[in-house]
């Protein structure tokens, strides 16, 4: 096992810092938490702020200083996002959020990843601490890093100038006897436990590791208490150390902030290429795939619009739900200038093989093929323009039939439901959408030109029990053009209607 | 001497060399399939769709409806049997699991009638697009897809240009997609890129219809389908 721990000493102020925009430069910040200053910036320290000061003295030390409230949600949400970004790496992450200044000691959020499996993949050792070290440069979050052969051991030994040190230069991991010596070398203080144990172990006169690990364990627990032998062994390696297993949320929520608002949809495309293209990054990483696309354009002052791009058809491929969007975004007409453009999926499922379809052989194409139209006709001309039709259990004409959604296409294929079978009685193929009443003049009808009654009447008595009563008699007949109609004889009022034709 | 030797060696080279990029070039031109070859008319597949009217299929060049091209249907009228004539052809279609697309139809295709006739309605599509040039979109890509096996369209209101007609026409092809359009008659003056033009009309009981053109093959014929037997049987008058 071999475990990084990365901390982030600066957190709290980088959070906010970077929700106001990278390019203004930071002035004279800190940022305060119950009265108390948690943490200030560069320009901050210089004029003698320091973390632990009250409000009242660092207002003291300097007219100018900006106080910021401490945000713990968005610290949480951006260690949720770098928790995400070392999971691109390696499978096993646990990430850990500071601790608020009420539990005593300020322990900062870390991020600890595995990297035993990773290594090789990722270029060696050396390669990948210089990557992981430029993203996070590239990010704007500063860190501080440990190797150790446990999470707990990583986090001591981040705390380590010496270790650091030797972290910055090397190219292979460390033998079992380095980690030893590291360890014990250490100064007490960086042990993870509360002020008042660290306090005591000075006042034994224990100020380095090697000194603890000296006297034995039975009487180190009978002073400083079972947790603390606990995480003694955990240190040293005698004992498994369990960290929470990190599990990215399935759903995908990102956003860009225009700094200068965009007023034309087409402008639109190349940021929402970007999100897709991450989106799919993700997907493909985690093997998983959305439904669903969710943008929404911010347009400011609480308003915005919201659009949505239905996928039927596993798509990994950011080309193909860039068209899709492209399609739906050159329907919009923007009411003001976009600030910011948002794009969400709720519901991400995992990817099956079957579903994906996708074949050495034709098989699987022809059905994706038509799920890939169904979309594009769909984002295009919207949902209602298109269905599919099926049967009906009902004895008036108009009701036998029912407009199906368009998704019956896919699924009808893989399982046969339960089949109706519509009357035997010759039926028209086109039926009017509402009968049209017909002229009647001297016993003759006319729809065009004169009607002649071809066969009935087959009388269809439906709805006789309720109060609508519906009493037809219907009949074929044929215009003088040659046409044939269906139509019928309402029975309670005696008019005549045209229904469908049979073409 | 030798300068003289090489050269002439080198101008044998290059004209072979020029030989063979010409032969290339035909070749490729040969293998188009737009290209039509008097000689090899009597080799290439005469394969259409049947029709399921064997009189039809007698006059039409590949005994069935044209594989991947355009088919105007005109007509004045409805209700004298067109759907009829292509009823049979998309009920096989959509047996066999392929998609059959209508879009705006004029009025409901009626369910049970279509069950009736052997269409599995799951593969059965209606697009409702609004305004012609949406309509125009969503033929040519569903055309185009090569998911679909055969698209009906209505003319509407706005007549198609040549161009637009053309561009169906190559949408169809490229797409391997059954297409058919129904347009009025007075459309049987204007020339259109179609491959097969029928003129469809009514003769008393039956069905006109007329052969206007057919691609590569001859026009003219005229012929009628009788309609169904259970529609046009007279029952006693009881008024």
């Amino acid at each position: 096992m071999l475990w990084l721990c990365i901390q982030f000493p600066k957190l709290p102020l980088e959070a906010l810092i970077r929700a106001q925009g990278r390019d203004t430069q930071p002035g004279i910040l800190a940022v305060v938490e119950k009265q108390l200053v948690v943490q200030c910036s560069k320009t901050a320290t210089d004029l003698g702020i320091e973390p632990g000061l009250s409000i009242a003295t660092a207002c003291a030390l300097s007219a100018d200083l900006q106080l910021l409230e401490r945000d713990i949600q968005r610290e949480q949400l951006q260690l949720e996002r770098l928790a995400q970004w070392g999971y691109s790496f390696t499978p096993v992450v646990s990430p850990k959020a500071a601790n608020t200044v009420e539990n005593g000691s300020s322990d900062p959020a870390c991020l600890n990843l595995e990297l035993s499996g990773c290594l090789k993949a990722n270029g060696g050792l050396r390669a990948f601490l210089d990557q992981l070290q430029n993203e996070l440069g590239q990010m704007g979050i500063s860190s501080v890093m440990g190797l150790g052969h446990s999470p707990s051991a990583a986090r001591m030994l981040s705390q380590l100038s010496e270790h650091r040190q030797w972290l910055a230069e090397t190219r292979v991991a460390p033998s079992p006897q380095q980690w030893k010596q590291w360890i014990s070398f250490s100064p007490s203080k960086l042990l993870d436990c509360d002020n008042k144990t660290i306090t005591k172990l000075y006042a034994c006169g224990i100020k380095r590791v090697s000194q603890l690990l000296a006297i034995p364990l039975s009487e180190v627990g009978s002073r400083f208490g079972r947790p603390f032998v606990d995480y003694l062994a955990r240190l040293n390696g005698s004992r498994q150390d369990p960290v929470p297993n990190f599990n990215p949320p399935a759903r995908f929520d990102s956003e860009l902030f225009f700094p200068d608002p965009l007023d034309n949809s087409e402008q639109l495309l190349f940021p929402a290429g970007r999100l897709i293209r991450e989106l799919c990054q993700q997907l493909q990483r985690r093997q998983l795939y959305t439904q669903q696309l969710h943008w929404q354009l911010d347009y400011g002052q609480g308003k915005n619009k919201e659009l949505i791009v239905e996928v039927s058809h596993p798509l990994l491929d950011p080309q193909r739900l860039i068209a899709l969007t492209k399609l739906q975004f050159e329907r919009v007409s923007l009411e003001c200038p976009v600030q910011t453009l948002r794009l969400s999926s709720k519901q991400l499922q995992p990817l099956v093989e079957e579903e994906f379809g996708e074949d050495l052989f034709d098989t699987g194409n022809q059905g994706e093929r038509s799920s890939q139209l169904l979309d594009k006709l769909k984002a295009r001309l919207g949902h209602q323009a298109i269905s599919g039709i099926a049967l009906k259990e009902s004895y008036l004409p108009e009701q036998a039939w029912q407009s199906a959604d368009s998704l019956l296409i896919k699924t009808s294929s893989k399982k046969k439901t339960h089949q109706l079978t519509p009357i035997k009685a010759p039926r028209p193929s086109w039926l009017l959408p509402r009968p049209t009443k017909l002229l009647s003049r001297n016993q003759k009808l006319f729809h065009h030109s004169e009607l002649q009654l071809l066969q009935g009447p087959e009388r269809i008595d439906g709805y006789w029990w309720q109060h609508g009563r519906h009493g037809r008699d219907y009949y074929i007949a044929k215009d003088q053009d040659g046409s044939l109609c269906w139509i019928f004889q309402d029975l309670t009022t005696e008019e005549w209607f045209l229904h469908g034709i049979f073409s | 001497m030798a300068e003289s030797v090489n050269s002439a060696e080198n101008f044998f080279q290059n004209k072979q060399l020029k030989h063979q990029s010409e032969r290339r070039n035909l070749e490729q031109i040969l293998a188009r399939t737009d290209i039509w070859q008097a000689a090899n008319e009597q080799r290439r597949p005469l394969s259409g769709i049947p029709t399921g009217f064997r009189s039809l299929d007698a006059v039409l060049r590949g005994h069935g409806w044209p594989r991947n091209a355009t088919t105007e249907l005109l007509l004045n009228q409805t209700g004298i049997g067109e759907m009829t004539l292509l009823l049979p052809t998309l009920a096989q279609l959509t047996q066999a699991g392929q998609m059959v697309i209508l879009v705006s139809p004029p009025f409901i295709p009626y369910a049970p009638a279509l069950v009736q006739s052997g269409i599995q309605l799951e593969n059965l599509l209606l697009i409702h697009p609004r305004g012609h040039k949406d309509t125009l979109w969503a033929v040519e890509q569903s055309l185009q897809s090569g998911s679909c096996s055969a698209l009906l369209s209505w003319q509407g209101n706005h007549t198609l240009e040549d161009k637009e007609l053309r561009r169906l026409q190559l949408a169809a092809r490229n797409g391997e997609c059954l297409h058919f359009h129904f347009r009025p008659i007075s459309e049987s003056q204007n020339p259109s890129p179609a491959s097969l033009r029928l003129q469809l009309g009514s003769d008393g009981e039956q069905l006109a219809v007329n052969l206007l053109k057919q691609r590569g093959g001859t026009g003219g014929q005229s012929l009628h389908l009788a309609r169904g037997a259970n529609l046009i049987r007279r029952d006693r008058p009881i008024h």
